[in-house]
């Protein structure tokens, strides 16, 4: 009996590396040597190709404080951030409330509809938007004669900002609304059961039953939606490359242009390991938060 | 009970507004690639229906490189499926080995690497990750291999596994199962939901990917279709009609994936909540 158990302790051993090996390599290569170096490479002075490197130390880090685009790649991920994560968790639950109103037959194919632009590719959505925003489309034709109002759509550092916060809300808000639509199901008999003999109904069961039930889901939505807005990059590169005078650029443009078409990639590398901080600062405020709220109001 | 009727019929109309404006973009694109070349971009109901604008895909329009968008449309899938099946297959095992196997010497030691990885956004990797593909500059590998194991996908396999008993699995140990066996036979079988959801939404991904092609593949030949529209798209200078028209091909394969297996979904999406 003891010796069986050795041997299959062994097995599970061999097993286990076995299936894992894969991974292993894998993030050995592609995560734990490409993370040293650009720890690395943030401390050089490379234009990505010459044989020279020169090491600076912490002078790259120390260019950031005064470079104009990473001030605003930093201000515009709060601009970002906050009217995604807001319009994002605000569509996902209209959106999902409203199904659950829906006949039980309705409800799935329903979701999947609102679902269809997350799986869009942003390429796709940019051509669409782009061209209907061209001076002689259809909408601005239509604008020119009815309204008499003539919108430069992404000359205007403002407006543009907008197109791509809005092209982004529309396409998240469906694939948000599939978590909340699916803790609302979720929620089980017996808790609508209580609250039907309670008397609880209409805003006050959404309030205290509902709302407090799906917290999780809810919190879910919101850390991904924040994620999310440090992520844009296809819509600005295609639509504005970032302009007017930076009002759209976002941190992986910046870093992509500073590194590969500027060629200053141990400047680049310092400009991501700058992003990761800001991304971990703001997510870990934003657990706080939540954390906060939701012992405060027992959710 | 009137009351109720009141508020479905009311929710009802709002989610026929917000769904057309929501699908209202698919719309305007399938309308556009159809349209006569004059009338593109000048009418949102169509103006006549012709094929032009795909059939100038076929050929490029008889000029330069005539069969880009046919190898451009290949090459995506010929990236995006392997990226699936590798990340969905080395998800199932790696999930399998952390949750099923029940110990393992080295078992914490992964579960923290998986942790830890999570943890950094993929932008810090960029240029070295470029440095160290760059010899495989302009081949499937270079595309593939890189964001060929996903760490979403692993935990998706893991919450899934946790929910299934382990007495399942006991049962076919004692009964002198294989553990190749028990993962052919009982987990693969059963994680069909998970696996629908993992598989889909990695080759969504991957379909959709732009920075990491545009930089690894800029040779015409190479590029994906996601890559060759937004080099070829200039607001100006092309035709808008084919542009339309490759849009649509970029997205209805998803969409139509999508739909086909839309049914795995609610199940599927209670393991991303964990």
């Amino acid at each position: 009996m003891k010796k069986r158990s050795i041997t299959s302790e062994k097995r599970d051993n061999i097993l286990g590396w076995l299936f894992c090996s894969p991974y292993l390599i894998f993030s050995l290569v592609f995560f734990l040597i490409p993370l040293c170096w650009a720890f690395w490479l943030s401390a050089m002075d490379w234009n990505l190709m010459s044989p020279d490197k020169s090491f600076v130390g912490f002078n790259n880090f120390r260019q950031l404080f005064g470079d104009a685009k990473v001030k605003a790649a930093f201000v515009n991920s709060f601009r970002y951030l906050v009217p995604i994560m807001l319009l994002c968790f605000l569509g996902g639950l209209v959106i999902a409330l409203l199904v659950t109103q829906l006949p039980e037959k309705l409800k799935g194919i329903t979701a999947v509809l609102f679902f269809i632009p997350y799986l869009t590719s942003g390429v796709a959505t940019s051509v669409v938007v782009k061209y209907l925003f061209t001076y002689n489309s259809v909408l601005n034709v239509f604008l020119r004669d009815h309204f008499d109002l003539n919108i430069s759509w992404f000359k205007n550092g403002k407006i543009a900002f907008w197109v791509i916060t809005v092209l982004v809300v529309w396409k998240m808000s469906g694939y948000y609304a599939l978590f909340i639509l699916s803790a609302i199901e979720g929620v089980s008999e017996d808790v609508k059961e209580a609250a039907r003999l309670d008397g609880s109904v209409g805003l006050h069961y959404l309030w205290h039953v509902t709302i407090p039930m799906i917290m999780p889901a809810l919190t879910t939505v919101l850390v991904l939606a924040s994620g999310l807005a440090f992520g844009i990059y296809t819509e600005p590169y295609l639509l504005t490359g970032g302009g007017p005078q930076l009002a759209t650029t976002t941190w992986q443009l910046e870093i992509y242009y500073t590194s590969f078409t500027r060629f200053q990639s141990g400047y680049g590398a310092a400009m991501a390991i700058a992003n990761a901080v800001q991304i971990f600062v703001v997510l870990r405020i934003l657990n706080f938060v939540m954390d906060h709220f939701n012992r405060k109001f027992g959710w | 009970m009137k009351k109720k009727v009141k508020i479905q019929i009311i929710s009802g109309i709002l989610i026929l507004i917000m769904l057309a404006v929501s699908l209202f973009p698919f719309y305007y694109m399938v309308v556009q690639s159809l349209q006569p070349w004059k009338q593109v971009d000048k009418s949102i109901i169509p103006r006549g229906i012709t094929l032009r604008s795909y059939e100038y895909l076929l050929n490029n329009g008889g000029s330069g490189n005539t069969f880009m968008w046919i190898r451009a449309l290949a090459n995506s899938l010929l990236v995006s499926l392997p990226t699936a099946i590798i990340s969905s297959l080395s998800g199932l095992l790696i999930g399998y080995a952390m949750v099923k196997i029940r110990k393992f010497r080295g078992q914490k030691f992964i579960m923290n690497t998986l942790l830890f990885q999570m943890f950094f956004p993929g932008i810090i990797l960029l240029v070295p990750k470029f440095m160290i593909t760059k010899s495989l500059a302009n081949t499937y590998a270079g595309m593939i291999l890189p964001m060929a194991i996903s760490t979403w996908a692993i935990f998706m396999y893991i919450n899934y596994f946790r929910t299934l008993p382990d007495a399942v699995f006991e049962a076919a140990k004692i009964d002198g199962a294989g553990p190749l066996r028990i993962i052919q036979k009982i987990a693969f079988p059963s994680t069909k939901s998970v696996t629908v959801i993992v598989f889909l939404s990695i080759f969504m991904q991957r379909w959709s990917e732009l920075m990491w092609d545009m930089l690894i593949s800029p040779d015409i030949s190479m590029q994906t279709l996601n890559v060759l529209i937004s080099n070829q798209f200039k607001p100006m200078g092309n035709y808008p009609g084919p542009m339309y028209a490759a849009s649509v091909i970029l997205t209805m394969p998803i969409i139509v994936l999508f739909l086909i297996f839309s049914r795995y979904f609610k199940e599927g999406i209670s393991f991303m909540l964990k």
